[in-house]
């Protein structure tokens, strides 16, 4: 059974907000190892591992520094240089913070990764959605490897008439607007005969719309989507009941 | 009189909707930022601050979306565009810039240029929608949304009230951008992430954690050294860029028309072109 994208986006989003809201680390742990598993098991692990640790692993080092060596609300010093203590508050929180942050990044990147975004587009739109952000969303995924690949080609042009990356700021900075100025340019000029096409196939104009693509939506699959975001909603009510912070009276 | 050959147009029913949208899209980033700023914890060491991470997602990504929803269908299909084009820039040129080896982090070159040749309302969708559409790739670009909106809507404000005209007014405008975007965009990083994600933004932090700041203050002040020098290279490498193109692509823009955002005299219509040869 192929799960509706509608029904993939509230499971991530809802597992996101729950962990968030549950905010303990064996908990949040546990949602990243079952992300990656399930990550796995679709067939994307390779895909969303590299992309994960790209994200992760920079974050995860600067949280260690940051909290790892510097906390003054810490209470408890396990070593201490200068200015420097490692303090078991800090160390907790900084592990808090980085199990949380993997297990959301996880399960949004086995969304994004195993979704297909055409299904998608067209999900959003039957749902009032303004159709004006599919175009966005799907046009920049697909324009993404189009712009790459033509500032190559510029390049490649601007080395045969002599480019070359080398000296100071000023000849470097000098070689970049070779490159993109006429990237933009051209990309400019090129997204105003889009325009026209998409104008005269009545793009702009108010009104309903049908669709070429029809994505089954069984009833099964909006009860589990129903149920979702309800979990979703009461645990951020429990949290926000529970963690209220006194002096606010909003 | 509408024929059945041509499309209705949205009557002025639906643009006040949009203004509404617009307005609570708004008002939802800024309430959000100020009951952040009121109820931060006293004391994060009894918890990852869960309780302020829900509210600044939940609030910033309600009014991005709100702006999103508002702006989106009140654009001219030659924006709605561009909207791609800026947001596959943003990343392109960031990794041109990277790959030059000039120490600067750029990532909003192209909500800029769209902001300076269509104006805030432009900018602000755009910069929202790039949040949302890179999230696809790293998801913790998705809270800062709404700075992300702050900055295209501050760039077509500063555009729409003549900043770009001059070259030496473009980095001034971004500086101040940069500082509003960066008060903006801290209570993220301090309570959704704990911290910023690189590890020299993450020495700043903890140097002024080790003075004893909260994590929050610690946080604004770092963005508040690198953010308005990043957004003060970025606005002139955008007007660099528009001043680079030629007229008949900028001038193509009713925005850079209506409010004279570039210097210069304004070229003659085509119309008149023709009949005057």
């Amino acid at each position: 059974m192929r799960l509706h994208p509608l029904t993939a986006l509230a499971v991530a989003g809802a597992t996101a907000v729950v962990t968030t809201a549950v905010a303990s680390w064996p908990v949040s742990i546990a949602v990243a190892l079952a992300a990656a598993v399930v990550a796995m098991r679709a067939r994307v692990g390779k895909r969303v591992m590299p992309a994960a640790a790209l994200i992760l692993v920079p974050l995860c080092l600067s949280l260690l520094v940051v909290h790892g060596l510097f906390f003054p609300e810490g209470r408890i010093v396990l070593a201490q240089w200068g200015p420097a203590r490692i303090t078991a508050e800090g160390l907790e929180f900084a592990l808090d913070l980085a199990s949380r942050t993997a297990a959301c990044v996880l399960v949004l990147l086995v969304f994004s990764f195993t979704v297909s975004v055409p299904d998608l587009v067209s999900a959003l739109a039957a749902r009032k959605f303004p159709p004006q952000f599919g175009f966005v969303l799907a046009s920049t995924l697909t324009l993404a490897p189009a712009i790459a690949a033509r500032l190559d080609r510029i390049r490649q042009a601007q080395e045969a008439r002599g480019l070359v990356l080398r000296g100071g700021p000023v000849s470097r900075f000098a070689a970049l607007r070779l490159q993109m100025v006429p990237l933009v340019m051209g990309l400019i000029d090129d997204a105003g005969s889009r325009a026209q096409a998409l104008d005269a196939r009545g793009f702009g104009a108010a009104g309903p719309r049908t669709s070429y693509r029809a994505i089954e939506d069984p009833p099964g699959q909006r009860l589990f989507r129903a149920i979702a975001l309800i979990l979703a909603a009461v645990a951020v009510a429990a949290r926000l009941w529970v963690s209220w912070p006194a002096g606010a009276s909003l | 009189m509408s024929s059945p050959l041509t499309l209705p147009n949205a009557g002025p029913a639906a643009a006040r909707k949009r203004r509404i949208l617009e307005i609570l899209g708004a008002a939802a980033i800024a309430g959000t930022y100020i009951f952040l700023v009121l109820t931060q914890p006293e004391d994060i060491a009894n918890g990852p601050a869960s309780f302020s991470a829900l509210i600044a997602l939940g609030g910033f990504l309600l009014g991005a979306v709100l702006l999103i929803v508002a702006v989106l269908p009140g654009l001219p299909t030659s924006t709605v565009v561009l909207i791609p084009v800026a947001l596959v820039l943003n990343v392109v040129l960031g990794q041109l810039m990277g790959s030059s080896g000039l120490p600067f982090y750029i990532d909003s070159v192209g909500t800029v240029l769209i902001a300076v040749l269509a104006g805030p309302a432009a900018g602000a969708a755009t910069g929202a929608l790039g949040s949302i559409v890179w999230s696809f790739f790293n998801p913790t670009v998705l809270p800062f949304a709404a700075g992300a909106a702050l900055i295209g809507f501050l760039a077509g404000l500063a555009a729409r009230s003549g900043m770009f005209r001059r070259f030496y007014l473009a980095p001034v405008a971004g500086f101040v951008t940069g500082i509003l975007a960066g008060v903006v965009s801290a209570p993220i990083a301090a309570f959704v992430f704990g911290g910023t994600a690189g590890i020299g933004t993450g020495a700043i932090v903890s140097a002024f954690r080790a003075m004893g700041d909260t994590l929050l203050a610690a946080i604004t002040k770092q963005a508040l050294i690198s953010d308005p020098m990043d957004k003060a290279i970025v606005f002139v490498i955008a007007a660099l860029l528009v001043y680079a193109l030629p007229r008949r692509a900028t001038y193509q823009f009713p925005f850079v028309r209506r409010f004279r955002v570039l210097a210069g005299r304004t070229p003659v219509p085509a119309e008149a072109d023709a009949a005057g040869a």
